[in-house]
């Protein structure tokens, strides 16, 4: 069951076979920008010497930077009357960062998340509602025009109000939703105030989750509350959006569409090409994108490319839930530490909750962790020596995770900031930081 | 005979133990006894024996507060030289881990009696019944 059967399944040496043919062809295309015609003479970059797509390690990186200093139209390589239209990034401090797309680009992007959806289990029968911001957020009109590619009803729902998001569900019998992982907790609370179980009184079945990243663990979670299975959704702004890699009904890692992208994952601080299986930072690299290619690009998101084939059978690799941020990483007594990695462990005691603060102390014998968790009602039972023994065991296994070991400090309920949105996780109050 | 108190969670900063306090205040709930036991990481467990133990557990934690309705061995405290020892003696032999212990005074102002905090409260009162101790109830404790 595939949305493009030949391509889903292209055999490995083939998929390089048309990978290289794909990255001649955008480099030809790219050379017409302002920017990479000036970093293509300085590095060299010569497209009809690359024969296998490894040697795309010879082409020099492609940062946000380059696309803030180059704002509005250094990436572009058609006229600016070429493109149809453009996605950017809010940007609160300097320049944002803008895509242009042609018809072709949208229409590739369309194709990108219709095999997405179609993969995810998602077909023209479902209602598929989007609860997410429209406008120039990449996730309104990418799932728009995707899901109406793949036939289903879409409804346009956008972000917030969560009752009327409710009555819509009803009204139209939703069986599927792409909303981000924190505001589904909000909006089963809003299912609870009207005395509502979403299991019971809607038709809800899929969920696609993403641009946030969270936990196996919190993913289960939304699983239960709501009766469904949710399928972890991959993309951002300067890859398109949504579509660069999604999950399969097996649930186990994301397939990244090698047809349209190559991925690479390197040590975000030797810059190194790492080995499949470690963890680093993702580089992508587009295939079929003619208004603005982007080469190499260093997408600061962590994760790793799983071995092995998918037991759907699609050939393209696929990478594991992004794991955080490569500008996240805590460097604590010389190990890199992200604090996904103890949010991971903390979501195995219901006992604490999923709310955490790290905060990062000079001590007169080195650099302390201490990890605040709250207490949560529901497990108190007056038991001292249980409360002890908790803090030990959490102590453990975040150690076992880190090979740190921290100092766990049990807290009141409601004593730290809320985990919806961007929270505060860490708060480093060293007095001599090391160097990064 | 079955008592409980109230155990609440709580950090040991300043001002924690007064919002306790207020919430039972408001409720009218009467504090018989009190002891805080605090461990080295910053936090407690404040023990409570109060007049209404369900009433307080239930608004304390509607507040937030992790609270929890804990069994407890009440008995009467002896004027006899070394019979606290005895008991505590008695206990600790059947293997019982006594978590906390206080005493005080029953509202009569005359009857002292001791609050034992140990997790196997079943054996605990066989335990003393066979010696020969009284254990006290509910009734016996709040409302003298
Ligand atoms: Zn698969």
């Amino acid at each position: 069951m595939y949305w493009e059967a030949e391509i889903e399944q292209l055999p490995v040496g083939k998929l390089d076979k048309l990978q290289l043919d794909r990255l001649r062809q955008t480099l030809g295309r790219a050379v017409r920008s302002p920017f990479y015609r000036r970093q293509f003479a300085a590095a060299g970059v010569v497209a009809e010497r690359l024969t296998h797509i490894e040697q795309i390690r010879s082409l020099p990186f492609t940062t946000k930077e380059d696309l803030r200093n180059h704002f509005p139209y250094g990436f572009l390589t058609v006229p600016k009357d070429g493109p149809v239209r453009l996605h950017c990034s809010s940007g609160t401090t300097g320049n944002p960062t803008v895509v242009f797309h042609d018809r072709h680009d949208l229409d590739s992007w369309a194709n990108l998340v219709a095999r997405s959806l179609f993969c995810a289990g998602i077909r023209p029968t479902d209602v598929f509602q989007n609860i997410c911001g429209y406008g120039l957020f990449t996730g309104g009109l990418g799932f728009q025009y995707g899901a109406e590619r793949l036939g289903a009803l879409v409804i346009p729902a956008a972000a917030g109000n969560s009752r009327r998001q409710i009555k819509l569900m009803q009204d139209f019998g939703t069986t599927a939703v792409h909303a981000i992982p924190s505001y589904l907790f909000r909006l089963h609370g809003a299912f609870v105030e009207l005395g509502l179980d979403p299991r019971r009184d809607t038709l809800l079945r899929h969920f696609v989750i993403g641009a946030e990243p969270h936990t196996e663990g919190q993913r289960r979670r939304i699983e239960e509350l709501f009766g469904v299975r949710a399928f972890n959704s991959y993309g951002l702004s300067e890859m398109n959006g949504p579509g660069v890699a999604f999950e399969c009904i097996e649930q186990r890692g994301l397939h990244i569409w090698e047809d349209c992208f190559v991925a690479e994952v390197i040590d975000p601080v030797t810059l190194d090409p790492l080995p499949e299986g470690e963890v680093g930072e993702l580089v992508l690299t587009t295939l079929d994108r003619r208004a603005m290619p982007l080469l190499r690009y260093r997408t600061r998101d962590l994760t790793r490319i799983l071995p092995g084939p998918c037991a759907c059978g699609r050939s393209h690799r696929r990478i594991d839930r992004i794991s955080g941020r490569s500008d996240d990483m805590l460097i604590l007594k010389g190990c890199n530490i992200f604090p996904l990695q103890i949010e991971k462990v903390l979501m195995r005691f219901p006992e604490v909750g999923s709310n955490y603060l790290i905060v990062l102390q000079t001590r007169k014998d080195g650099d302390q962790m201490e990890i605040r968790v709250e207490v949560q009602k529901e497990w108190f039972t007056g038991n001292m020596e249980e409360l002890e023994v908790l803090s030990r065991r959490i102590g453990h296994e975040v150690r076992d995770e880190i090979l740190i070991t921290p100092v766990i400090r049990l807290v009141e309920p409601g004593s730290l900031p809320q985990s919806e949105g961007k929270a505060v996780r860490v708060q480093d109050l060293r007095t001599f930081q090391e160097d990064l | 005979m079955i008592a409980h108190q109230v155990s609440v969670f709580l950090e040991n900063k300043p001002g924690r133990l007064e919002k306790i306090t207020a919430v039972l205040k408001h409720q009218q709930i009467n504090i018989r006894a009190m002891t805080l036991s605090t461990s080295t990481a910053g936090w407690g467990i404040l023990n409570l024996l109060v007049d209404r133990p369900e009433a307080a557990q239930r608004v304390l934690s509607e507040k937030g507060h992790p609270a929890a309705l804990r069994e407890i061995v009440v008995v009467r405290m002896s004027d006899a030289p070394g019979a606290l020892h005895d008991m505590l003696l008695l206990l600790a032999k059947a293997g019982l881990n006594i978590q906390n212990a206080y005493g005080t005074v029953l509202g009569d102002r005359r009857t002292a009696i001791l609050v034992i905090d140990v997790e196997d409260t079943d054996s605990a009162r066989q335990l003393l019944s066979e010696a020969g101790i009284e254990t006290l109830g509910a009734e016996q404790i709040y409302y003298v």
